[in-house]
């Protein structure tokens, strides 16, 4: 592989193209060309980037330029072609087309898609430039979640592929997820089954508080630090039924029907209330006639807002005080004993994340660290692994997987007792994820 | 010296937690760290009990200013809350502003030397996130003379290491844009090194020569004098655990590890001095000395003239650089320069990761963190790390002997120890 000294990136005035461009320029110091629709919304994502890394010293590596006036140019120049344009196949492949036109034999072109497949976008390119495609799946904002899923596809090189990881990893500062392409790789993979099985629950008790309840079961102590109706609003509804279609319709694996979009999601993104980025969707924030904020959920049978009540669930509170205290095995005895709904759906999902995080492991990834890594820095989710840990070991979590009548992955059913499972203590400590 | 004491592990937290976004309070952070820590040693909670029995273990704790942090004070009896092992072992705090746990390494050293005990667990721990900076640094204020110093001043300590960036550069005669460079140098190598270290609270950050030279503006503010940000060491939660234990111990210890004696780091050599508490008298009693701060160098000498070692010998060192100035008088204080000619080791990558005389290959304060009672355990749990050759990514090659300096105030009070097989 070159070195990486001249970047192109493309989608440059976005979130995600804008701060993945900071981290290059900054910790790469590779001269970016940063390229937009026009010049103008480069300049837009240029003024992104400083300020998502907050460093002047990055501006003069940062170049504007426009599709039409300066793709070719560019990518003559660069060691590294990084796309971000829009999530389609019918946006990437001809801008695909231009840039293996363009590019110098040994360039890298990776995209940052989250799902789509990277064998066929791949399909754009000559021999050479087959060999040098990857999926580089960074996360959102770059600067803070270090996660990059590093996918592959069967005409890359081994070489070629270790020294881009190591690139990844030493220069850029990223925690590298190597993944095979399989639809949405390994965090949105094991990221939105939870999130739209949490949305198909909601559905189901929304007498009893519908997207509330669930959010309010599935709070810091289940190890996240947004709850996962919470950060399907963050990221949009929008995007959140791409991925899930996606999911839908490329699997077939034992969670495949919860990845069916729930109706009244659909019915939301029609309306355009596609979360926090168009003031409102599964929440919508508001102010009471005394001039206090105030958060609402959506009441999906209702069909409006309603203020998000302040649930009392004996034992949440009881497990947030465990966690608190740093008694992270006490917690989790406490979600394994307890009595009633709530705790029902607490083991559920607890069961579900374990069980499917670790089930993806042959498919998806090659070892449980990779899964694990992924969700602790893509998601700030505690890993699977951990939980096993904190619910007393393989024992006792096969025991919560089996009476949750979901499947036990092999990873799990052959682990040895007596030694911890997580093995990533010293890269990650996953009891900074649970909150108290 | 003789009576040696051994040190026999440690473990540290992550200093990138932030324990108040947690939910979690001082007496989560105190208890993960004394937990992670014996398991790391491998002092089992039965094993503490026998000792206990036979009146040979002893807890010293270091911390700055739990009582404002945390409302908190006492927190010598904490270790009770851990484990009911722990009921009935001596304990108390140590306190010495940001040489706190220094303070308490030096109590547990000297009661297993006079083998009043046989044993010592000393942690170190600050929470600090509790509050805004602004009233943090007003916290801190109280490390200076705060009515003279601190007082309705906005963060005092970065202005008072400002100071002496300004008595070094006066006193040298020293070329600013050259000097500044230096400053911004070690700046850079403290965050590269911290990329190593993964419990260092700056490892995901970025950092380089340029941004650190680029001092004034928005995204590098000046905060003290001619320091700005990247000259300072940044709010740090966290803790740091070491065990020590003197021969009768030590080798009872190895014993049940199957280990040899050799296989544990030995305090070779320490230094303690107190120089006037305000900024303004250290400059004016230094005036003609070679020092500036002549007490930190006599801090050094006296830990060499302990140990019957050298700055020759030292093969690492862990330094106190609560800003960049403090690191810059230091490296003459170890003797690695003469004072004045400080900038001229940092040039030529003397103090480097893979330099000749490396300084904080942990990160030190400006990279790994600087939870105020926990950075003197913190170092010697490195050095330890250092030459038993634990350190992973961060081992300095071939490193034999190690020396840490752990300031409390304005280079007030001075706490050096000197470490090695």
């Amino acid at each position: 592989m070159r070195e990486i000294k001249t970047v192109t990136v493309l989608g440059a005035n976005g979130t995600m193209g804008a701060g993945s461009a900071a981290i290059v320029a900054a910790f790469g110091k590779a001269k970016v060309y940063m390229l937009a629709r026009d010049v103008n919304k480069a300049k837009e994502g240029i003024e992104k980037a400083i300020s998502s890394i907050k460093t002047d010293t990055i501006r003069p590596r940062l170049i504007p330029g426009s599709y039409d006036q300066d793709l070719e140019k560019a990518v003559s120049e660069s060691d590294w072609v990084f796309e971000l344009v829009a999530e389609s196949y019918e946006v990437k492949e001809p801008i695909n087309k231009r840039i293996a036109k363009a590019r110098k034999p040994g360039t890298i072109v990776s995209t940052v898609s989250s799902g789509l497949s990277i064998a066929r976008l791949a399909d754009a390119f000559d021999e050479d430039g087959k060999k040098h495609y990857y999926g580089t799946h960074f996360f959102n904002p770059p600067y803070k979640m270090i996660l990059c899923e590093l996918v592959t596809h069967a005409g890359n090189d081994k070489k070629v592929t270790k020294k881009l990881g190591e690139y990844l990893d030493k220069t850029l500062g990223r925690a590298v997820v190597y993944t095979n392409d399989t639809p949405a790789f390994a965090g949105n993979r094991i990221g939105f089954q939870l999130i739209n099985e949490a949305a198909i629950k909601a559905e189901e008790y929304s007498d009893k508080g519908g997207i509330a309840l669930i959010d309010a079961i599935m709070s810091g102590y289940t190890g996240r630090a947004m709850a996962p109706l919470d950060t399907a609003d963050f990221v949009g509804l929008d995007v959140h039924k791409a991925i899930v279609d996606n999911l839908y319709e490329m699997t077939k694996d034992a969670a495949h029907s919860t990845f069916k979009l729930p109706d009244y999601f659909q019915k939301l993104i029609d309306k355009g209330d596609l979360g926090r980025k168009s003031g409102q969707g599964l929440y919508k924030m508001t102010k009471t006639p005394d001039g206090k904020k105030e958060k609402l959920y959506y009441d999906i049978k209702g069909d409006l807002y309603v203020p998000v009540p302040k649930f009392d669930i004996p034992f949440i509170k009881e497990a947030n005080r465990r966690i608190g205290e740093a008694d992270y095995i006490g917690a989790m005895n406490i979600v394994k004993e307890a009595k009633g709904l709530e705790a029902d759906i607490a083991r559920y999902f607890i069961a579900r994340y374990v069980s499917y995080s670790l089930s993806i492991v042959g498919e998806v990834v090659e070892t449980k660290e990779m899964s694990d890594l992924a969700m602790g820095t893509g998601f700030n989710w505690a890993p699977a692994s951990a939980f096993v840990d904190f619910l007393g070991g393989p024992k006792e979590a096969i025991s919560l997987i089996t009476k949750a009548k979901l499947p036990v992955p092999d990873v799990l059913a052959k682990a040895k007792a007596g030694k911890p499972f997580y093995q990533l203590k010293d890269v990650l400590d996953a009891r900074s994820l649970f909150k108290g | 010296m003789k009576d040696a004491v051994y040190v026999l592990g440690g473990e540290q937290t992550d200093f990138q937690r932030n324990w108040t976004k947690e939910g979690k309070t001082f007496m989560s952070l105190f208890r993960e760290a004394v937990q992670d820590g014996l398991e790391k040693v491998g002092l089992t909670p039965d094993e503490i009990k026998k000792l206990n029995k036979q009146n040979r273990i002893g807890v010293f704790v270091g911390n700055f200013d739990a009582e404002q942090y945390a409302v908190q004070g006492h927190l010598g009896a904490f270790l009770t809350e851990v484990d009911p092992c722990f009921f009935g072992v001596p304990g108390a705090r140590y306190e010495a502003a940001c040489a706190s746990g220094s303070v308490a390494l030096d109590a547990a050293q000297t009661k297993l030397r006079s083998k009043d005990y046989d044993v010592a667990i000393v942690v170190g721990m600050e929470i600090m996130k509790t509050v805004s900076s602004s009233v943090g640094g007003d916290f801190l204020g109280t490390a200076a003379y705060y009515e003279k110093e601190a007082k309705g001043v906005q963060f005092p300590f970065p202005k008072l290491f400002g100071k002496l960036a300004d008595v070094l550069l006066e006193r040298y005669k020293l070329d600013e844009k050259r000097y500044m460079g230096a400053l911004a140098e070690i700046s850079r190598i403290n965050y590269a090194n911290a990329k190593r270290n993964p419990k260092a609270q700056t490892r995901s950050w970025f950092m380089n020569n340029e941004h650190a030279n680029a001092r004034g503006g928005e995204f590098n503010m000046a905060v003290g004098g001619r320091l700005a940000i990247t000259d300072c060491s940044q709010v740090t939660d966290g803790a740091a655990l070491v065990v020590l234990a003197n021969k009768n111990y030590a080798e009872e210890f190895a014993k049940k590890k199957g280990t040899k004696l050799s296989a544990y780091p030995k305090i070779k050599g320490w230094g303690h001095r107190v120089a006037p508490i305000t900024f303004e008298a250290k400059v004016a009693e230094s005036k003609g000395d070679k020092w500036v701060l002549p007490w930190t160098r006599q801090t050094v000498k006296d830990a060499f003239d302990r140990s019957g070692l050298n700055t020759k010998d030292i093969d690492v060192f862990e330094t106190h650089d609560c800003f960049t100035s403090s690191e810059y008088a230091a490296i003459s204080a170890f003797g690695i320069t003469q004072p004045g000619k400080e900038h001229e080791a940092i040039e030529d990558g003397v103090i480097d990761f893979h330099g000749k005389k490396p300084i904080n290959p942990s990160g030190g304060l400006i990279g790994a963190g600087h939870p105020v009672g926990a950075s003197g355990v913190r170092m010697m749990l490195d050095i330890y790390k250092q030459v038993t050759g634990t350190a992973g990514d961060y081992q300095v090659e071939g490193a034999k002997n190690g020396l840490m300096l752990n300031i409390g105030g304005s280079a007030t009070t001075n706490y050096v120890f000197v470490v090695g097989k």
